[in-house]
């Protein structure tokens, strides 16, 4: 017994993260149930963006529709909790929730980040402050962490911008020189950031206080085609979303492929054009499937 | 006495040391005068072939066995060693070490694509003498090069003036230099009519083929044939800070803002729609397509539409490769016998005009689309569909999902799938019973 203990823990230690995230997190998703309509029995047309949290509130951007789809996620199933809509938001392609039940919108045609309270009601654009220079932002992606902080994936200025709740500038990380297009990022419970390269079908890291990114996992394309978005649970795998593919990349916090799930098709359990994934802490995924124009829903399974 | 033996031994010794040295010299014990008669005794179409002016060094001597074992071999051509590699057993470093470019026949060791192994009328045993070599595999090259109206003429001289033919060291494109470096060796840069053809800017920094083409053009000062208006104008400081500046090469302006101020009609109508084709507001901007002083292509775009698309959109691009080859395939296949019907490609991703489907800048639709519905959006070329095809349209609900109508991507996909009419399953039997399930057996 004194000596297991000792060979335990050396085997622990030669575990590599890979292995542990593989261990943890190399699961399988097992489809759970679609979501199509609105309260009113309306159809999902398009839907590109979406939001969860472990509270059980489901946000979908319902893109074709020009609106937002509020659910709660219960044991029975996912009940349609009411839209949520704005003049100025016609276009709702990235979608985030904050601690406080605010849903963070990223306008397509705007290109700015809208915010909803947690009754629904409209409360403006974000307004980044004290951004240093350049002065334009374009976002391609907003993530929000724990503590509400937003992330902006600045394409123009070549950036991800950390923001406060109140959008005041904290820090800014650039993007890696070698890289294709950044289409998405992530960030994880840890504060690490994660960069996807679709050209590229890349991904890089920068932890909390990095001050540049590093190379995650260099080319997944033989894992996927076309991958467009990203989340990241809470054990910190990677959840890469093949958009034209049809498919879902999990990755180890080390860049090991953990596995390629979910295929292309119309039956449920099946993916068309999926364009963002979320994931919560009571292990389920929540998938935009756009060229289905419904959203579905995952639980991972061991 | 006793010294005799010792003597006699160590002569043997020395003997027996130096007999693989005289085998390497004449490993085949060929007779003295032998070498290469007995050779041409039987080959003797090489007589001829050895008039010719240059000789391959190993042939004039007479030294076959260099090159062949003459009695077996495990290579072509009773070769000594593979024939990719035999040619650097004596011209080892042909291709640099650390070659920047280099010449894709050197690399292989296909020398003789080039190359006469035996003797040739040209200097360095070439097959061919001056362009006519280079332009026999650079057809393209050749042909722009004998139609354009102003030649280059270095060109004209000969393509080693400019290319090492093996492999550079120092530059792409097998260059001897970089550019300017390389054009800077007969242009002068300091002199007046130089500088004023370039608005005084210090282009003896700037890379010069952004604006010339190299193997001449239909414009004059070789530009390429499609060019920027402020550069055609030499307003250059219309877009580049004035030339006395510390930077003069410096946009006023990043990305897409400094193109907004000709062209803002165009990105203003680019930036109101839903969706943008995201690389037009990164960093680089318009210029991840186009190029900013002048272009072979139409549009100044960078390259061919289908290459330019297919640099980011790379597994498109590689399926629909995919599909071409194994349809030229099949139809080479079917010319005996009557051929299957049903494309496996579209036509106009196969014709490199990705832009007849999809908005190259923004668009109101999923995926760039041109037209919302993909019934109008096909309509457009299959203009039967809209008189005589399967129930379409927003009021024709897809049984498999009520908030999807049915419409042609329903049943295909414009990328091509593997499948006859680019449908998504093997058999059209298979894909009607998806919605039609009262036919399934």
């Amino acid at each position: 017994m004194g000596r297991a203990l000792p060979l335990l823990l050396i085997l622990a230690a030669a575990v590599p993260p890979g292995g542990a995230a593989l261990a943890a997190g190399g699961g399988k998703l097992r489809f759970v149930t679609a979501v199509y309509l609105d309260d009113r029995g309306g159809g999902m047309r398009q839907p590109e963006g979406l939001a969860c949290d472990d509270r059980g509130t489901l946000v979908v951007g319902d893109a074709g529709g020009g609106r937002l789809l509020r659910y709660t996620v219960e044991e029975a199933g996912v009940k349609p909790a009411g839209e949520l809509r704005a003049r100025e938001v016609t276009a709702p392609i990235r979608v985030q929730l904050t601690s406080r039940g605010d849903t963070l919108v990223l306008d397509g045609r705007e290109r700015r980040v809208a915010r909803f309270d947690a009754r629904g009601e409209f409360k403006g654009f974000l307004r980044p402050e004290g951004v240093p220079d350049p002065a334009t932002i374009v976002p391609r992606s907003v993530k929000v962490d724990r503590s509400d902080r937003v992330y902006l994936l600045d394409v123009f200025s070549a950036r991800v911008l950390v923001l406060d709740a109140e959008g005041r500038y904290q820090r800014h990380v650039p993007f890696p020189r070698d890289r294709g297009f950044f289409s998405d990022l992530a960030v994880d419970a840890r504060g690490t950031i994660y960069l996807l390269d679709s050209l590229r079908a890349a991904l890089h890291a920068a932890g909390q206080q990095a001050r540049e990114f590093s190379p995650l996992a260099k080319d997944l394309r033989a894992h996927l085609s076309f991958p467009t978005a990203l989340a990241v649970d809470g054990r910190g795998v990677l959840y890469v979303v093949d958009q034209n593919g049809g498919g879902i990349v999990l990755v180890g916090q080390d860049g090991t492929v953990l596995g390629r799930q979910l295929a292309t098709g119309w039956n449920e359990g099946l993916l068309y054009y999926p364009s963002q994934a979320c994931v919560n802490e009571r292990g389920q995924v929540f998938i935009a499937d756009r060229g289905n124009s419904r959203v579905q829903v995952f639980a991972v399974t061991r | 006495m006793p010294r005799a033996p010792v003597t006699v031994l160590g002569l043997a010794l020395l003997v027996l040391a130096s007999a693989p040295a005289a085998g390497e010299e004449n490993p085949f014990r060929l007779k003295p005068g032998a070498a290469g008669k007995v050779c041409l005794d039987c080959h003797t179409d090489f007589a001829q072939k050895l008039k010719r002016r240059f000789v391959h060094t190993p042939v004039a001597s007479g030294d076959c066995a260099g090159c062949h074992s003459p009695h077996a071999s495990a290579h072509g051509k009773l070769l000594s060693a593979p024939a990719r590699s035999i040619c650097l057993t004596c011209h080892e470093g042909v291709v640099p070490a650390r070659a920047v470019s280099a010449h894709r026949v050197a690399v292989e060791g296909n020398c003789v694509a080039c190359h006469d192994p035996h003797a040739s009328d040209h200097k360095a045993n070439l097959r061919r003498a001056g362009n006519d070599l280079c332009t026999g595999c650079h057809k393209a090259v050749g042909d722009a090069v004998a139609r354009v109206k102003f030649k280059h003429r270095p060109v004209s001289d000969g393509c080693l003036g400019c290319h090492d033919p093996h492999g550079s060291e120092g530059a792409p494109r097998l260059l001897k230099r970089a550019v300017p470096a390389l054009c800077v060796q007969c242009h002068k840069p300091d002199s007046p009519g130089f500088a004023r053809q370039h608005a005084d800017y210090p282009v003896a920094r700037a890379n010069c083929t952004s604006c010339h083409d190299a193997h001449g053009s239909g414009t004059p000062g070789i530009l390429f044939d499609t060019v920027h208006a402020p550069v055609a104008g030499r307003r250059c400081g219309q877009c580049h800070n004035p030339a006395t500046a510390a930077e003069p090469f410096a946009t006023r302006r990043p990305g897409f803002e400094l193109c907004r101020g000709c062209h803002g009609a165009m990105v203003n109508d680019a930036l109101s729609r839903s969706r943008l084709h995201w690389p037009l507001a990164d960093r680089t901007g318009c210029l991840n397509c186009h190029q900013a002083h002048a272009s072979r292509q139409k549009k100044l775009l960078d390259v061919p539409e289908a290459a330019l698309c297919g640099r980011c959109h790379r597994d498109t691009a590689e399926r629909q490769a995919r599909l071409a080859a194994l349809e030229k395939e099949e139809r080479a296949a079917a010319s005996k016998s009557r051929g299957e019907k049903g494309a496996l490609t579209h036509q106009p991703v196969q014709e490199g005009s990705c832009s007849t489907c999809h908005q190259p800048h923004a668009s109101d639709n999923t995926f760039l689309m041109r037209q919302a519905s993909p019934v109008e959006g096909c309509g457009s070329c299959h203009d039967w569909l809209k008189h005589n095809s399967h129930p379409m349209g927003e009021k024709v609900v897809d049984t498999r999902n009520r908030n999807r109508s049915v419409d042609c991507l329903s049943c295909h996909r414009s990328h091509g799938t593997g499948y006859r009419y680019l449908i998504t399953f093997p058999a059209p039997t298979e894909l009607c019973v998806q919605c039609h399930k009262q036919l399934r057996r």
